[in-house]
């Protein structure tokens, strides 16, 4: 008997202590990205998609991409988009900035209005390769400040405004610190202390688990409706989705696959968006690895592969083909499908005229091709599909599986002859400069960056193209350098990824969702929980 | 008690060492850069060189050797090479959720092993030692993670009994009790079945013995010989077995945090490892051993209460 | 003894040693599985017609039907031919991996256990250091720094369980040296190589073939949960510990995924497991559980 009592008492007890716990404090959104750890949130060294989607919170830039579509530019610490002048022969653009703007409040430094002096130095920070990843980008630029709320940037070199604006806008290096609490804080205090003028405030960090952010009541738009946000990093995707129908999340960062998205759609309460900026995926051909460095061989590589057998790992609309290597869905320059197959230049499958010209070129047995892989799914998948492509023509791919900073300095050390790569820039000229400019080839270049093909012969139009300041002929040398490239076939372009998230029925996030350039849905003084 | 305890203390001290040289190494043996890891997609050589600079990775490997020792030699810990952290604080941050994880997995362990492995030595081969013997054999064949997945499926996803979610926090105790159950049930499982296997034979190895026939001429109940005089003698080596399975049990709780994605040491490692964190393995490896010198210290110390034939 | 005698006597030795092991279900149970194990790997095409390379990535994540027996993985490929090509990766690293670790591992605890003195000492402390480590932390890092490959985690596993080993063969040379016949075979002037090889290994055979078959389970689940964290063999060759990862993020909607090759997994340990009890109930009933 008594032991029939103590059981029941034990029971009672699991009981109380296991009831699902639905409460949260009301008003904060709490959002998982698939991530298991800060990397930097200092926002010139935030280069992981997790650390951009938290600065985009907390940070501002002197303009910013329009919440929901990236591809409209709009003020955010200016007043206004100025037109450039030109002022002994070099381009000059001057910023007014918006009164009553001010910093977040952090240990010993209390909140204080942003002037010119912090833009001054954030940008000066952008631009050093000492306390910035970005630093590259911001060469041949002068910040002044002629009085508290100007900004004055001359430009060694005009550019376009498309090309300009990216450098001051609310991502990567153009995010604007609040100098006094980065002199406090220091280079190592800034990667896990944001301090900006964003919506949210910085309030804890617990290493492996979370980022509290609190709303920002000063922030210039307005008080946030959210009280706060939950930032949690949880790299299992199990997880994250038995959480967020469990109603333990609000958002989560899904998984690129249409057979997750249409699971996800039939669950009550939850809705999935599928938006862009996409993700580029390109197979990168490197040219002075034999017998890569004869032309018919990578024709053969190209036309041995089946785009849409990519795509289909992915499902239709998670991603899409794309022909060229600037993604003309999200991107001026790009070129499209028709446009490329005028030319002969978008390399259908073709695996017959694959082996043929394999045979020309004096392999019909094919040959092996040694090459390392990430681990991380977007990359291992799109290897994987290609090994078993290639396979089809003869071309044995051996492919290796390494942790992924393992992945990203093998290639920059010419481990592989066949790169595929995974990246979204903001606009062309950055594409071209990292990826195909000779200054940028691996190993080898004057500023070794992800030139993996090691290609050099279309410096003079991207040169071009950079510094020409109509936007029409802009487009058509950057369409130029493409079809060179293409019909050298030093890039392969393969398809963009779209971003999934899903999201609880109660989160509203004050906007459509077209394109997010800071590759998460965007979460600002309008997004709030409707329950 | 006090000088054995001393003793064995200053015996690790070399170990501690040598493991400690060993890791220094063996990290910077690893293919792979910590800098390239903190800026992934944007590591430009001259990113990366900077970066490197900073991060003091281009000092001699002497000097860095020394600078290790020393601050190790302080109780510092150092800072994390990836997020800038003291790593001291982000390994008490995780460690709770690691003892308590491997604390309540090893009293699920034991509370439920000894008692079926006890149990089935006694019913040797008949039914009950039949089904305790299968049950314990699978049990010590399942991989952890494999039967974490599969109590996932079972009660998180098909009765939404617990959440599968995380660490649950420090604060709250419900939240922190909530999200401790699946995973201490999986790795407690896990341990139950060689406890059981254990203590079955310990079990029976002691009911073989000369001293038991004779407690059994004696005349007293044939349970109190049981559970007495063979007990006692079974535990000494259940008790030291147990030590090395703790042991163990930090090896299968590194999975067991990656699949309900909890904080802790084991993910910490993992982490460290995929991101070359330089700093942070090496510290975390250094606590490791830490415990693991402690674990045995106090198995040897239990060892010798319980087997007064040991104590000096 | 007459050399006739000795063959008869050998013999009806070996048909008593089987009974007694025949006597034993669950060992039979073991023997049978892992037999069946083994064939269902080794002869793997005689049991699918389906390459467990051959990708079809547009019926990608299809449930088991008539033509897949398992379904189908984020690859389309065909998941029953994954399942048995991958019983030849696991079961070529558990039994090679506990070869190279107990050729180590003994070699080391014999000599510790017979020479005695300093290199005993230096030996056993090693021994004793690796073992208070946990292992698969051992195995994590050896193959951050080896690198992925099938031979490397061989390696990296064979050094994980060579302590172990090393251990029960020291106790094991301890007792013996003591014994008899060792005595006498010194005393006629046999050096120690020749009285380890001829009369020590011998009687530690039984040992060796039982702590053989469960460390063989061992490998089997410590490869799996290698593979699960990400180290090891690369794409495209399966193994049950990268097949479960590769279906973890499909959990919810395609648990087959990773159900059916944990099942394998446990299966094979099992087999093994219940073969090493048996096989130490027959040869040496009282050779201690751990």
């Amino acid at each position: 008997m008594r032991n029939v009592l103590a059981l029941g008492m034990a029971l009672a007890v699991v009981c109380m202590v296991v009831a699902p716990d639905f409460g949260h404090a009301a008003g904060i959104l709490r959002i998982a990205q698939n991530a298991s750890d800060v990397g930097s949130l200092d926002p010139h060294f935030a280069t992981t998609t997790q650390d951009r989607s938290l600065v985009d919170m907390v940070f501002n830039g002197l303009v910013r991409y329009k919440p929901g579509d990236g591809s409209v530019f709009e003020p955010d610490l200016a007043t206004s988009l100025p037109t450039p002048r030109v002022v002994d022969g070099k381009q000059v653009w001057t910023f007014s900035l918006r009164k009553g703007v001010m910093c977040h409040p952090t240990t010993g430094v209390p909140s204080y209005p942003l002037t010119s002096e912090d833009v001054v130095y954030s940008l000066q920070k952008s631009a050093d390769k000492n306390r910035s990843a970005y630093a590259a980008d911001y060469t041949g630029m002068t910040v002044e400040a002629p009085d508290a709320q100007t900004v004055k940037i001359t430009l060694d070199k005009p550019l376009s405004p498309i090309l300009f604006f990216a450098k001051v806008a609310n991502y990567s290096g153009g995010f604007i610190v609040c100098k006094k609490a980065a002199e406090k804080l220091g280079p190592d205090g800034m990667k896990t202390r944001p301090v900006g003028t964003g919506p949210f405030m910085f309030k804890s960090y617990s290493p492996q688990e979370r980022v509290q952010l609190v709303a920002n009541p000063a922030y210039f738009r307005g008080k946030p409706q959210l009280d706060g946000v939950d930032f949690r990093y949880m790299p299992d995707i199990s997880s994250r989705e038995l959480a967020l129908r469990n109603g333990q999340l609000d958002v989560i960062n899904g998984v690129p696959d249409k057979a997750w998205v249409d699971k996800m759609k039939g669950v009550s309460g939850v809705k999935v968006d599928v938006f862009g900026v996409g993700e580029v995926a390109i197979l990168h051909l490197q040219t002075t690895a034999p017998p890569l460095d004869k032309l018919e061989v990578r024709k053969a590589i190209a036309h041995a592969l089946d785009r849409d057998e990519f795509v289909a790992l992915f499902g239709p609309g998670i991603g899409e083909n794309v022909y060229s290597p600037v993604p003309v869905k999200f991107l001026a320059g790009g070129l499209t499908r028709e446009e490329l197959a005028a030319k002969g230049l978008d390399y259908k499958m073709d695996r017959e005229r694959a082996k043929k010209l394999l045979a020309d070129a004096g392999f019909p047995n094919g040959f092996s091709l040694e090459m390392v892989t990430s681990e991380m799914t977007g990359y291992r998948v799109l290897y994987e599909s290609m090994q078993a492509q290639l396979a089809k023509v003869g071309i044995k791919a051996n492919v290796k599986v390494v942790d992924h900073s393992s992945f990203h300095s093998m290639i920059r050390k010419d481990a592989n002859p066949l790169v595929i790569y995974i990246a979204w820039r903001p606009n062309a000229d950055i594409y071209f400069t990292q990826f195909l400019h000779s200054d940028s080839i691996v190993v080898t270049g004057k500023k070794p960056n992800t030139n993996f093909s090691h290609y050099n012969k279309i410096d003079g139009l991207i040169e071009q193209a950079r510094n020409e300041t109509d936007q029409a002929k802009q487009v058509a040398l950057w369409k130029e350098a493409q079809i060179k490239a293409l019909e050298d076939m030093v890039v392969y372009p393969i398809s963009y990824q779209n971003q999934v998230y899903a999201r609880s029925n109660a989160v509203d996030y004050g906007h459509e969702l077209i394109s997010v350039l800071a590759l998460y849905p965007g979460i600002t003084e309008k997004t709030r929980l409707t329950k | 008690m006090l000088k054995y305890v001393a003793q064995r203390l200053i015996l690790s001290i070399p170990v501690f060492l040598g493991v400690a040289t060993i890791v220094f190494l063996v990290v910077r043996v690893i293919p792979g850069d910590p800098a390239v890891a903190s800026l992934g997609d944007y590591a430009s050589k001259e990113a990366v060189d900077a970066l490197r600079q900073r991060m003091g990775l281009n000092e001699s490997l002497p000097v860095q050797y020394v600078r290790f020792l020393g601050s190790l030699v302080q109780g510092d810990l150092g800072k994390s090479m990836i997020t800038g952290s003291s790593i001291r604080d982000e390994i008490m941050h995780a460690l709770p959720y690691t003892l308590e994880l491997t604390v309540l997995a090893i009293i699920i362990g034991t509370l439920l092993g000894i008692p079926v492995g006890v149990y089935t030595a006694i019913r040797r081969n008949r039914m009950a030692d039949y089904i305790g013997r299968i049950l314990s054999l699978t049990g010590l064949s399942v991989p952890a993670f494999y039967l974490g997945i599969l109590l996932i499926l079972l009660l998180a996803i098909q009765f939404r009994w617990l959440p599968a979610v995380g660490g649950g926090g420090m604060d709250d105790l419900k939240e922190n009790v909530s999200h401790l159950i699946l995973p201490a049930l999986t790795l407690g499982l896990v341990m139950t079945a060689s406890v059981a296997r254990l203590s079955r034979s310990a079990m029976l190895n002691v009911l073989r013995q000369d001293y038991v026939r004779t407690a059994r001429a004696k005349g007293l109940k044939e349970r109190v010989v049981h559970l007495r005089h063979a007990l006692r003698s079974a535990l000494i080596p259940i008790v030291s077995v147990t030590g090395i399975w703790a042991v163990s049990l930090i090896g299968d709780s590194v999975t067991v945090e990656v699949v309900f994605a909890r904080p802790g040491l084991g993910k910490m490692m993992v982490g460290a490892i995929m991101q070359r964190d330089y700093t942070a393995l090496q510290s975390i490896m250094v606590v490791y051993t830490g415990f693991v010198v402690v674990i045995n210290l106090m198995i040897d110390l239990i060892y010798g209460w319980v087997d007064p034939r040991i104590r000096h | 003894m007459g050399a006739e005698g000795i063959p008869a006597k050998i013999s009806s030795e070996r048909r008593r040693l089987w009974r007694t092991f025949l006597r034993n279900r669950a060992a039979v149970v073991g023997l049978v599985l892992a037999i069946l194990v083994t064939i269902l790997s080794v002869a793997a095409p005689l049991f699918t017609s389906h390459d467990p390379l051959a990708q079809d990535a547009r019926s990608r994540l299809q449930p088991p039907d008539q033509t897949h027996l398992l379904g189908r993985d984020t690859f389309g490929r065909d998941l029953f031919a994954r399942v048995l090509f991958a019983g030849r990766i696991s079961l070529l690293v558990g039994v090679c991996s506990v070869l190279l670790g107990g050729v180590i591992g003994s070699t080391l605890g014999l000599v510790a256990g017979y020479t005695g003195g300093k290199i005993e000492n230096v030996i056993m402390r090693f021994v004793d250091t690796m073992m208070a480590f946990p292992s698969l932390l051992l195995g994590l890092l050896v193959l951050a720094v080896l690198g992925p490959g099938l031979f490397k985690m061989i390696l990296a596993i064979g050094l994980m369980l060579s302590p172990a080993f090393a251990r029960v063969m020291h106790g094991s040379a301890l007792s013996l040296k003591k014994r008899e016949f060792v005595e006498g075979a010194r005393s006629v002037g046999a050096g120690p190589a020749r009285i380890v090889a001829l009369h020590i290994l011998p009687n530690v055979m039984g040992e060796v073939v039982v702590l053989g078959s469960l460390w063989t389970a061992s490998a089997i689940r410590i490869e799996a949960n290698l593979s699960f964290i990400g180290l090891g063999v690369s794409p495209p060759t399966p193994t049950w510990g990268n097949m479960i990862r590769d279906g973890t993020p499909h959990l919810l909607n395609a648990p087959f995924l990773s159900v059916f090759p944990g099942l394998a997994i446990l299966v094979a340990v099992l087999a093994f497991n219940l073969l090493g009890d048996g096989l130490r109930d027959v040869l040496d009933p009282h050779l201690r559980e751990y």
